[in-house]
């Protein structure tokens, strides 16, 4: 009983904290000569807007050789299994 | 007619002041040309920036098969674009070819107004002795196609001047009658040789005057050789 308890305690304190962090949003990169193009979806730390989130991705993609091009929305976790076919294989990857 | 009195130098300074200036011109233009068919024409990067556009532009163009799509249109575009490099070169060869004929073009017409002017110049020059035949068979003396009928003494002293002219000599008009009467030059005098040649002037100058200027047509009349458009009378 007192461990059903904890847990729910545990449970209960921690449920805001995942659900500030659980912010992603979804962008579109391209890489030139030749131009290729990926849309991708990618998890974002700090504040969940549109524009800190392409400050935060702009550097990651950066490093893996991409350039970013615009950020299409920010979501929460129910956004995601709708975009995990498009991103494919760029799906949570930076 | 603007500036009439113009020498031949004249002429051929101002030629090449105006083959170089149109030189100039030409290059210029086509210099211009050139660079504006480089200018406007698409660079490589024109069809990969389209491509790139759309794809930012339409939120829904997101799935991978749709993705991979506007990449493959990217590079067919720009294998389209080598193409046109391609005719770039082309294009820009013509425009070589076409400054050398314009070029060619300009100086043959600089020639042909310089041997204009030329030809305007012999003209107003009047008569230009090209050939001077001398034969003595039949008293006759030609300037170029026209033939004189001269006396013997007349054909005497022609000779003597052109075996004179023939040697870069000067007679005087002693030494002329010394030559013709076979006397010693100190017995012959100075106005009879001078006669000697007045009568030659006056005999040539008629029968010249008469075939260049004063026609002589025969039980009809005299006229005026020359073209109606020419004369002025002030």
């Amino acid at each position: 009983m007192k461990r059903v308890f904890y847990s729910l305690l545990f449970v209960l304190f921690s449920l805001p904290v995942t659900a500030q962090a659980a912010c992603y949003a979804d962008y579109k990169a391209k890489q030139d000569a030749p131009l290729r193009l990926h849309y991708g979806v990618a998890q974002i730390n700090g504040p969940c807007t549109a524009s800190n989130a392409a400050r935060e991705l702009q550097t990651r993609l950066q490093q893996a050789g991409w350039t970013l091009l615009n950020v299409v929305s920010v979501f929460d976790d129910s956004g995601l299994a709708e975009r995990k076919d498009s991103a494919g294989p760029h799906y949570l990857r930076y | 007619m603007p500036d009439l009195i113009t020498s031949a130098t004249d002429a051929r300074r101002s030629g090449t002041r105006i083959v170089a200036a149109g030189i100039a011109v030409i290059v210029g233009l086509l210099v211009i040309a050139g660079v504006g068919l480089f200018v406007t024409l698409p660079d490589a990067n024109a069809f990969n920036a389209k491509v790139e556009q759309i794809f930012v532009e339409n939120d829904d163009l997101t799935s991978q098969a749709e993705v991979k799509l506007l990449e493959i249109l990217a590079q067919s575009g720009t294998a389209f674009s080598d193409t046109l490099a391609g005719y770039r070169t082309t294009i820009f060869v013509l425009l070589v070819f076409a400054t050398a004929m314009l070029v060619a073009a300009l100086v043959f017409l600089v020639m042909l107004v310089g041997l204009n002017r030329r030809m305007a110049q012999i003209e107003r020059s009047g008569i230009q002795v090209n050939s001077l035949i001398v034969s003595r068979e039949e008293n006759t003396v030609y300037l170029n196609t026209m033939g004189f009928k001269l006396t013997d003494a007349m054909m005497e002293t022609v000779s003597i001047l052109a075996e004179a002219r023939l040697d870069d000599e000067l007679l005087s008009g002693a030494q002329i009658e010394a030559i013709i009467s076979g006397r010693l030059e100190s017995d012959c005098e100075e106005a009879a040789g001078a006669t000697r040649i007045k009568r030659l002037r006056d005999g040539l100058g008629n029968q010249l005057v008469s075939e260049l200027l004063i026609k002589n047509i025969a039980r009809r009349g005299y006229m005026l050789a020359i073209d109606k458009d020419v004369i002025e009378v002030l």
